[in-house]
């Protein structure tokens, strides 16, 4: 009977236990088979996170390793409203002084708002989220931070219940939180802005995550922006109840990958010293705008490139049309500096030669209905004489000589009517016309200058082809790519472009040239005491709505030294200047002060034919007996 | 059966205690062992994470004096302060600079003569 009933029980214990069990499979295999997608989702939306790393913006250096641009670390400071409760006011007045707001406005955003998403749903305030302050320093960030852990509630928290300790321990904590970002600050303010450019920021959303990243607007910030910009990084991992990341549970790393450093060929120390004589020139002259370029002719690299009014690409109020870049995009009439490139094609087609004569007519010739002037009446000039006068009607007659497509050849050998592919946005062409759509006279005209637009920088070439046996180079403005600790990644070598003219032909212009720096040129104000200097002046009526105005000038010098072993190819450009219009005396000083300023940084021997009547010296050796 | 057991009970079996109790300190020692092993990966985990925090400061703090020692050594502010101190300071025109030409190699070991150099005319070095 016992055996029986112990049977029983025993088959009873066991169909229990055997339900037990079926039923615990059943709710294994609904939890982990049937909802298996929906709940590890949950699990991994309670426990893992999702971090975008920011790649570093790379910095834009000079030659020499000068910081031109850069980025520094800052927080933008942000609020979850409603973890705030009513306590706006008191959360305003404490942190609004260290973020420069105004304690009413920040309380007002800190209000938690019902706002509706594009797809139609309402939420609070973006996802319990407002963006209070961008580009704080870390040091303001902790003032904040302390400030929010002492907030004074007036209430004896130990006497509240928990939910209400709670909630005040979340408002000190966590309300106010702040995000890693970066900022691009210019050290040196407004110097070389037009090269280096400004940037501003773009908002993008990857995988629902919003990335904020900094992008050039302008310079080589716009041209270099996919060397700068790096490679974001991503981290995969969990996180505790306190936020804490659990590094033992990473699922994926991947670090960002910064951007590279740009290393240009502009050397700061030029560039100041040009910026600092034109600015001067500025005080004297007052005209509309000025330029100046340094470039090394050997190599086409331009170490110093500067238009005033600029701007300073820290304070982006002070960026206007009027601070653009006009070396690059504006074109205007060259003047008599275009003058090289017909003197330079006669001579190197072997139509004329230094020595062959020209009429000047006393300053009138009639030609193709039309009369040419020159700014001085003169008579019989030498090819050599008409570059050192700058005599019009001699150019003239030297291009009918050379003729027309042969004009143009040269002229579109040296690099005009097309651009001259410096890295930096915004160059325009200039304007060179086909000889079919040239008039009667432009024969005549476009050898002194006229009825060609070019840029600043495709004349400051053309010159600099001359300085370097005929040589044209292309524009190098960047010299390499270099990572955070230095290493090249990218280097950038010297390009010729073509020679335009042979060696010999060369010679012979920089022999022309030299003559106008001198008493008996139109540029004596650009010579320099030490060494021998090769230029060109240029004055030009400005032409405004297809008719010249008088009165309006386009003052320019370009000219290197020294001249038989040209070092440095320098070019001055006002646009209007008051006291004076003439190219040689009013751009000639300051190409003078550049040449001689940059002469001693650069520390350029003097020229010997000059040195003769330099006081013998002897120095003894001493390093030799050290 | 009675006696069976009587006897049964009076014998102490120390193989099979011997390996049960081994086989508790095994199970024991390995639960143990994973707790263990689980708490120092989360225990270094932690100071990874501290210490990968402090790299990246140390490494933003890097940046920030390097950036201020490169703007202090900036010719543009080197300028600027010059002036403000108004040391009186001037490049050199370049008649105030001297160039020494590099030296000859020495002929001989005993060759001591006092070696001068002249501004040359014509072979001047950068």
């Amino acid at each position: 009977m016992s055996n029986k009933l112990q049977i029983r029980r025993s088959f009873l214990l066991l169909a229990f236990l055997a339900a037990a069990f079926v039923g615990l499979a059943a709710r294994l295999v609904d939890l982990q088979v049937v909802r298996h997608d929906e709940l590890s989702a949950k699990a991994e939306e309670n426990t893992e996170r999702e971090f975008w790393q920011a790649p570093r913006r790379g910095d834009i250096l000079d030659v020499n390793g000068n910081i031109l641009a850069t980025s520094v670390a800052v927080k933008t400071v942000c609020a979850d409203p409603s973890l705030i409760g009513n306590q706006q006011l008191l959360v305003a007045r404490a942190i609004a002084p260290l973020l420069n707001l105004n304690a009413n406005e920040l309380a007002q955003k800190l209000v938690p708002r019902i706002v509706r998403l594009p797809d139609g749903d309402f939420v609070t305030n973006g996802l319990h989220y407002v963006r209070l302050a961008k580009n704080i320093p870390e040091e303001t960030w902790q003032q904040v931070v302390a400030a929010m852990a002492g907030l004074k509630l007036g209430v004896d928290e130990k006497k509240l219940p928990r939910a209400d300790r709670d909630f005040f321990r979340n408002l000190r904590l966590h309300s106010v939180f702040a995000e890693s970002d970066q900022m691009r600050i210019y050290p040196n303010g407004s110097l070389a802005s037009q090269v280096v450019g400004f940037p501003g920021t773009e908002e993008y959303k990857i995988d629902g995550h919003l990335i904020t990243q900094i992008i050039g607007r302008d310079g080589v910030e716009l041209t270099m922006q996919k060397a700068l910009s790096g490679v974001a990084g991503w981290r995969v991992t969990e996180v505790d109840r306190a936020h804490h990341e659990l590094v033992a549970l990473r699922d994926e790393d991947v670090r960002a990958r910064d951007g590279l450093n740009v290393v240009l060929t502009i050397d700061s120390a030029i560039q100041h010293i040009v910026e600092t004589a034109l600015a001067e020139a500025v005080k004297k002259h007052e005209p509309k705008s000025i330029t100046g370029i340094v470039i090394r002719p050997s190599t086409g690299e331009i170490l110093a490139m500067a238009s005033l009014p600029n701007y300073d690409p820290n304070q982006p109020n002070t960026i206007t049309p009027a601070t653009r870049d006009r070396v690059i995009t504006d074109v205007m009439e060259p003047g008599s500096t275009f003058k090289i490139v017909v003197v330079s094609g006669a001579l190197n087609n072997g139509v004329v030669r230094l020595t062959d004569q020209f009429d000047c007519e006393h300053g009138h010739f009639l030609f193709a209905g039309r009369v040419l002037h020159d700014a001085e009446p003169h008579g019989i000039l030498t090819t050599k004489e008409i570059i050192t006068k700058s005599s019009n009607i001699g150019a003239a007659k030297i291009g009918i000589k050379l003729g027309a497509q042969n004009l143009y050849d040269y002229a579109w050998n040296y690099g005009f009517g097309q651009r001259t592919g410096i890295p930096l946005p915004g160059e325009a062409r200039g304007f060179l016309y086909p000889v079919k759509d040239w008039s009667k006279d432009s024969i005549a005209q476009i050898p002194m200058g006229h009825g060609v637009a070019v840029t600043r920088l495709q004349m400051v070439y053309a010159m600099a082809a001359i300085a370097n046996g005929g040589w044209l180079m292309h524009p190098m403005l960047v010299k390499r790519l270099q990572d955070r600790d230095g290493n090249p990644v990218q280097c950038y070598a010297p390009e010729r472009v073509r020679q335009v003219v042979s060696a010999a032909t060369d010679h012979l212009m920089v022999e022309a040239l030299k003559t106008v720096p001198t008493k008996e040129g139109t540029a004596p104000a650009a010579a320099m005491k030490d060494y021998v200097v090769a230029g060109k002046t240029g004055t030009a009526e400005k032409a405004e709505h297809g008719v010249y105005v008088h009165g309006k000038y386009m003052a320019s010098f370009i000219g290197f030294f020294p001249a038989d072993h040209p070092q440095l190819c320098i070019s001055v450009v006002m646009d209007e200047p008051k006291d004076g219009y003439y190219g040689g005396p009013v751009c000639g000083p300051v190409f003078r002060d550049i040449a001689e300023r940059c002469a001693s940084y650069l520390n350029i021997p003097p020229d010997p034919k000059l040195m003769t009547n330099a006081p013998a010296l002897v120095v003894e050796n001493t390093a030799r007996k050290l | 059966m009675s006696k069976n057991r009587k006897n049964q009970a009076a014998v102490i079996r120390f193989g099979p205690a011997l390996k049960a109790s081994f086989l508790c300190l095994l199970i024991g020692g390995s639960a143990v062992g994973y707790v263990w092993q689980k708490n120092e990966i989360f225990r270094l985990g932690r100071q990874i994470g501290q210490r990968e925090a402090q790299l990246r400061q140390l490494r933003a703090d890097n940046k920030q004096l390097s950036d201020q020692l490169a703007i202090l050594h900036s010719p543009v502010m080197l300028d600027r302060r010059t002036k403000e101190l108004n040391l009186g300071l001037a490049p050199a025109t370049p008649m105030q600079v001297v160039r020494l030409e590099e030296p000859a190699a020495p002929a001989a070991p005993n060759h001591l003569s006092r070696q001068f150099t002249q501004r040359s005319l014509d072979s001047v070095t950068p």
